[in-house]
C-alpha cells in the first residue's frame, strides 16, 4: 500500500512537469503549427541563466523571473530568426509538398536544439549544476512514512493549474487567443480577416517560450542541470501532448499526468529501463486507436 | 473606384493573368465570368494580395494598393470572400464572425458589437447556430458565414469568389439576392467572380468575361446577357 | 525502355567510377583517414535509407539509429551465437532490419509529420534501451564485441600487408557501391517515380489508383534495409551497444542528409563526408586562434547546427542542389 501511494506521489509530481512541457509544445501547435523540438532547449538554456543569477547571490524569485522573459525572448528569437524566415521560403521546390512543408520546420527546430546545447555547452561547460526549490521539500509524511511528495511539488501542481487556467482564458476568452487559434487553423483566411499573422505566432512562440522555461525552472531541482537533461522531458512531454491531443490544453495536462503516473508505476513495479519501452507502447496505441488523442478536436490532425 | 491596368500575376512560368484592365464603380455589382482556368479567382486574390502581380497596377480610391500586405488590404475597406466557403471549421459560427473585426475590436467595439447585430439580422439562422462549430454547418450556411466574416469588417469593396459552388439553385438566389440588397442598400461596391454566368449578369451592373487570363468583353451586364454568340463563344452555352 | 538501360548504364559507370576513387584512396590515406573514410561510406549507405525515405516519399524519420541498431544486434548475435562469418552476419542484419522496418512501416504509414518525427523519435530511445533491459542477451549498457576480422589471404597477397583500418574501408566499400547503385537504380524507376507522386500530392495518388499505407510501408522496409546495413557495418568497427547507437547518431545522419541535400544522391555523400570530417576540419582551421578546450568541444555540434538550419532556411534543397543549379545555368 505504501509503495502504491508513493508511486501515484511520485507519478503526480512527474505528471505536473510533463503537462508543463506538452503544454509549451500545444501552445506553439496551437499558434503557429510547429511542433518545437527545440522547446526544451529553450528551457535548459534559460534555466541555466538562472541557474547563473543564483550563483551570484540574486534571490530565487529575480532568477525565476529573469528566466522566464529569457524563455520568452529565446521563443520570439526562434521564430523571427528561423521559423519566419522559413515560411517566407515556402515557394522552394523542396518545401512545395505539403508532406515536406509539416517535416521541414521539425528539421530546423532541431537544428535550434543542437545550437542550443552547444552554446550551453561552450558557455557553461556541460558542468552538471544543482538547482534550489524556492519551498521546503521535506517529504509529506503518511502512517509515520516519508512520501515522495513535498510542498515543492505542491507548488508545482499549482502552478500547472494555474497555467491551464491561464492558457485556456487566453485562448477561448480573449481576441487575441482567438486569433492565433485561427492563423494556426487557416492562415489565409485568417489573413483576409485582417489577422497580422507574422505578429501572432511571433507571440505563440513567445507565450510557449515562457510556459517551456517554466517547466524547465521546476523540474531541475529533481535533474541535475546539464545540456541535454531535458531532453527526456521534451520526449515524454510530447507522447503527453499527442495522448491528450495536440490542440488541446487540458488534453495535454491530463496526458502529462498519465504519464506521470506510467512512468512512475513502471519504475516501481517494473524496471526504469522498461520507461521508454512503454512510452512507445502508450504513443503507438493512442496513435492507432485514437489519432486526435484524448480531448483533440479530429480535423485538426491533417493526415 | 477599383481600377485595374495591365495586370500580369504569374504561378511558375504560367500567366495565370495576362494583362487585365478593367473598372468597378462604386456602389455597383461588376461580376467576372469566365470557364474554369480563365484566371478569375488569380485575379481576386492578386487584388487581395494573396498573389504577387508580376506587373501592371491595381489601385483603390485612386491609391495604389500593390505591394501591401492582405492584412493591410483589409485595413483600407476590401474584404475578400475567397472559393470553397472559406470558414474555419474548427471555430464556433460566432467565432468566425468575430475573427472578420478583430482588427478594428479595440479602436471601436461599439460598431463591432452592432455590425454583429446587423449580419446576425441578415442572416438569422446564423445567430440560431452561433454556438456550433462552423464545420457542423450546410453549404449554404457556410457561405453565408464567410460573408459575413467579411461582412462584419465593414468593407466598401467586396470581392466575392464563387458563392454558388455546389449550392441548391435556391440557396443561390437566396445569396446573391442578399449581396444585390447590400449593394443597393449600403452603396457596398461588389466585384463577383462567377461560373455561373446567367445567375450572376441576372444581377450586375457590368460584366466582364475573361478567357485564358485577358479580357475577352467588357460590357454592361444587361448586354452580355442578351449576346448569345459570345455566350457560346466563351461558355458554351 | 532505352531510357531505362541508359539510367542503367550511366549507374554501372558512375558506381564503377566510385569504387574506383576510393580504393586508391584507400591506398593513399593514412590509418586514421581510412577509418574515418570508411565511417563516411557507412554513414553514406545510412544517409541514403533518409534520401529514399524523406528524400523521395516525404516521410520523415528520427529512429534510423534504432534501425542501425536492429542491424548491429541481429548480426552481433548471429556471430556470437550461431557462429556466422561477417557476410553471412551482414544478410542477417539487413533481413532483420527490413523486418523490424515492416513492423515500424505499419505503424508509421498513418502519421505524417511532427507526428511521425515524434513517434520515431521515441522508437530511437526505445530499442537501444532494450539492450539493457535484457542484458544476457544484448550484453546491457556494454554491448557486444565483434569486428572485421583480418583480411583474407588473397587480399593480402594481392595488395602485400593490409591494415585493419584499411580492410575496414575495403570491406565497406562493395556495400556502400551496392547501396549506391540500387539507389540511383530506384530513383530513376517506376517504383521511385510513384514515391515522389506520393510525396507531392497523397490525394492525387491515391485518386490515380496508388495503393497509399502499401507503398509508404515499402519505402519504410526498403529504407531500414539500408539502414541495417549501415548499422551493422558501424558496430563491426568494434562493439555493438546503446552507446554506439544514440539518439545523436539519428540527429548526425539526418543532419548529413540535410545539409548534402535531402533528395540527391550526391548529396548523401556530401552529406557523409562533411559530417564525419567536419570535427578534424574545425580543429585544423580554429588550431590557429586556438579555443579553450570548452569551446574546442563544442564547436562541431555548433557549426554542424548551425549549418543545419542556414540550409533548411537559406537552401533547402543543400548542397547537391546547389551544384545541380549551377551546372544548369553555366
Amino acid at each position: 500500500m505504501d509503495i502504491f501511494l508513493s508511486a501515484i506521489f511520485a507519478g503526480t509530481s512527474r505528471g505536473a512537469i510533463y503537462a508543463l512541457a506538452a503544454l509549451g509544445l500545444v501552445l506553439v501547435w496551437r499558434g503557429a503549427g510547429v511542433v518545437n523540438f527545440a522547446q526544451m532547449g529553450q528551457a535548459m538554456f534559460s534555466t541555466y541563466i538562472a541557474s547563473t543569477l543564483i550563483a551570484q547571490n540574486y534571490s530565487y524569485w529575480i532568477a525565476f523571473v529573469v528566466a522566464l522573459i529569457s524563455g520568452g525572448v529565446l521563443g520570439g528569437l526562434v521564430d523571427l530568426l528561423v521559423m519566419r524566415p522559413l515560411n517566407r521560403k515556402r515557394s522552394s521546390s523542396v518545401l512545395d509538398s505539403p508532406a515536406m512543408r509539416s517535416t521541414v520546420p521539425v528539421i530546423a527546430s532541431l537544428g535550434i536544439l543542437g545550437v542550443l546545447q552547444a552554446a550551453a555547452g561552450m558557455i557553461w561547460a556541460a558542468e552538471e549544476r544543482g538547482f534550489p526549490t524556492p519551498v521546503n521539500s521535506l517529504g509529506l509524511v503518511i502512517n509515520g512514512k516519508i512520501m515522495p511528495f513535498t510542498a515543492f511539488d505542491l507548488f508545482v501542481i499549482g502552478i500547472v493549474f494555474v497555467t491551464l487556467l491561464a492558457t485556456t482564458f487566453f485562448f477561448k476568452g480573449t481576441g487575441m487567443g482567438l486569433a492565433m487559434r485561427a492563423s494556426a487553423l487557416n492562415p489565409e483566411v485568417a489573413r483576409l480577416s485582417g489577422i497580422r499573422i507574422g505578429l501572432v505566432r511571433t507571440l505563440s512562440w513567445v507565450i510557449s517560450g515562457v510556459a517551456s522555461s517554466l517547466a524547465g525552472l521546476l523540474v531541475t531541482p529533481s535533474a541535475n542541470l546539464s545540456p541535454y537533461t531535458l531532453d527526456l522531458i521534451l520526449i515524454i512531454g510530447f507522447t503527453a501532448a499527442v495522448v491528450g491531443g495536440l490542440d488541446s490544453l487540458l488534453g495535454s495536462v491530463i496526458g502529462g499526468f498519465a504519464l506521470g503516473l506510467l512512468v512512475s508505476f513502471v519504475n516501481v513495479y517494473d524496471a526504469p529501463e522498461d520507461i521508454f519501452l512503454a512510452i512507445l507502447i502508450v504513443l503507438l496505441t493512442v496513435l492507432v486507436i485514437r489519432p486526435q488523442g484524448i480531448l483533440g478536436s479530429k480535423e485538426v490532425r491533417r493526415v | 473606384m477599383l481600377e485595374i491596368k495591365d495586370l500580369v500575376t504569374e504561378y511558375g512560368s504560367v500567366k495565370a493573368l495576362n494583362g487585365i484592365s478593367l473598372l468597378a464603380h462604386e456602389g455597383k455589382i461588376t461580376t467576372v465570368i469566365g470557364a474554369n482556368g480563365a484566371g478569375k479567382s488569380t485575379l481576386l486574390r492578386t487584388i487581395s494580395a494573396l498573389e504577387h502581380p508580376h506587373s501592371g497596377s491595381i489601385s483603390w480610391k485612386n491609391k495604389s494598393i500593390v505591394g501591401l500586405s492582405p492584412e493591410k488590404i483589409v485595413r483600407l475597406g476590401i474584404a475578400h470572400v475567397p472559393e470553397g466557403h472559406a470558414v474555419i471549421s474548427q471555430l464556433s459560427v460566432e467565432e468566425n464572425i468575430q475573427m472578420g473585426a478583430l482588427f478594428r475590436m479595440r479602436s471601436n467595439k461599439a460598431d463591432v458589437r452592432l455590425a454583429i447585430q446587423e449580419i446576425y439580422q441578415l442572416f438569422p439562422r446564423l445567430e440560431e447556430r452561433k454556438k456550433q462549430l462552423a464545420g457542423s454547418l450546410s453549404g449554404g450556411e457556410r457561405q453565408m458565414l464567410a460573408i459575413s466574416r467579411a461582412l462584419v469588417s465593414r468593407p466598401s469593396l467586396l470581392l466575392l469568389d464563387e458563392p454558388s459552388l455546389g449550392l441548391a439553385p435556391l440557396v443561390v438566389e437566396q445569396i446573391i439576392q442578399t449581396v444585390n440588397d447590400l449593394c443597393r442598400n449600403t452603396g457596398l461596391t461588389v466585384l463577383l467572380v462567377e461560373q455561373n454566368a446567367n445567375t450572376a449578369l441576372g444581377v450586375a451592373d457590368h460584366g466582364i468575361l475573361l478567357s485564358l487570363g485577358t479580357v475577352a468583353a467588357d460590357l454592361p451586364a444587361a448586354q452580355m446577357k442578351a449576346d448569345v454568340a459570345l455566350r457560346a463563344a466563351y461558355l458554351g452555352y | 525502355m532505352s531510357k531505362a538501360s541508359s539510367y542503367g548504364r550511366k549507374n554501372l559507370v558512375i558506381s564503377i567510377l566510385f569504387t574506383a576513387l576510393v580504393f586508391f584512396l584507400s591506398i593513399k590515406l593514412d590509418p586514421y583517414n581510412q577509418g574515418q573514410l570508411s565511417v563516411a561510406l557507412m554513414f553514406f549507405i545510412g544517409i541514403l535509407s533518409i534520401v529514399l525515405l524523406t528524400g523521395a516519399s516525404g516521410q520523415i524519420s528520427l529512429g534510423q539509429g534504432a534501425l542501425m541498431a536492429v542491424g548491429g544486434f541481429a548480426a552481433a548475435l548471429g556471430i556470437l551465437n550461431l557462429g556466422l562469418s561477417i557476410w553471412l552476419a551482414i544478410a542477417l542484419a539487413v533481413f532483420a532490419a527490413l523486418l523490424a522496418g515492416l513492423l515500424l512501416g505499419i505503424a508509421a504509414a498513418r502519421l505524417s509529420g511532427p507526428y511521425l518525427a515524434g513517434t520515431t523519435l521515441v522508437i530511437a530511445l526505445a530499442i537501444p534501451s532494450l539492450a539493457t533491459r535484457f542484458e544476457s542477451v544484448f550484453g546491457g549498457d556494454v554491448g557486444l564485441t565483434i569486428d572485421f576480422g583480418n583480411p583474407p589471404a588473397w587480399l593480402t597477397s594481392l595488395m602485400g600487408e593490409v591494415g585493419y583500418e584499411q580492410w575496414q574501408l575495403l570491406a565497406t566499400l562493395p556495400f556502400a557501391t551496392l547501396a549506391l547503385f540500387f539507389t540511383s537504380n530506384i530513383l530513376n524507376s517506376r517504383t521511385g517515380r510513384s514515391w515522389r507522386a506520393l510525396r507531392d500530392n497523397e490525394v492525387a495518388a491515391s485518386l490515380a489508383g496508388m495503393k497509399i499505407s502499401e507503398t509508404k510501408i515499402f519505402v519504410f522496409v526498403i529504407s531500414s534495409g539500408f539502414a541495417g546495413l549501415a548499422g551493422v557495418l558501424y558496430g563491426l568497427r568494434g562493439i555493438v551497444g546503446p552507446s554506439v547507437y544514440p539518439i545523436s547518431l539519428s540527429l548526425l545522419l539526418l543532419t548529413g542528409a540535410v545539409l548534402g541535400g535531402i533528395r540527391s544522391i550526391l548529396g548523401a555523400l556530401i552529406g557523409a563526408l562533411l559530417v564525419v570530417f567536419l570535427p578534424d576540419l574545425v580543429e585544423w582551421a580554429s588550431a590557429s586562434f586556438s579555443p579553450s578546450e570548452q569551446i574546442a568541444n563544442y564547436l562541431p555540434a555548433m557549426i554542424s547546427s548551425l549549418l543545419l538550419i542556414l540550409t533548411v532556411v537559406l537552401n533547402p534543397g543543400g548542397i547537391a542542389h546547389g551544384l545541380h543549379h549551377k551546372k544548369r545555368h553555366h
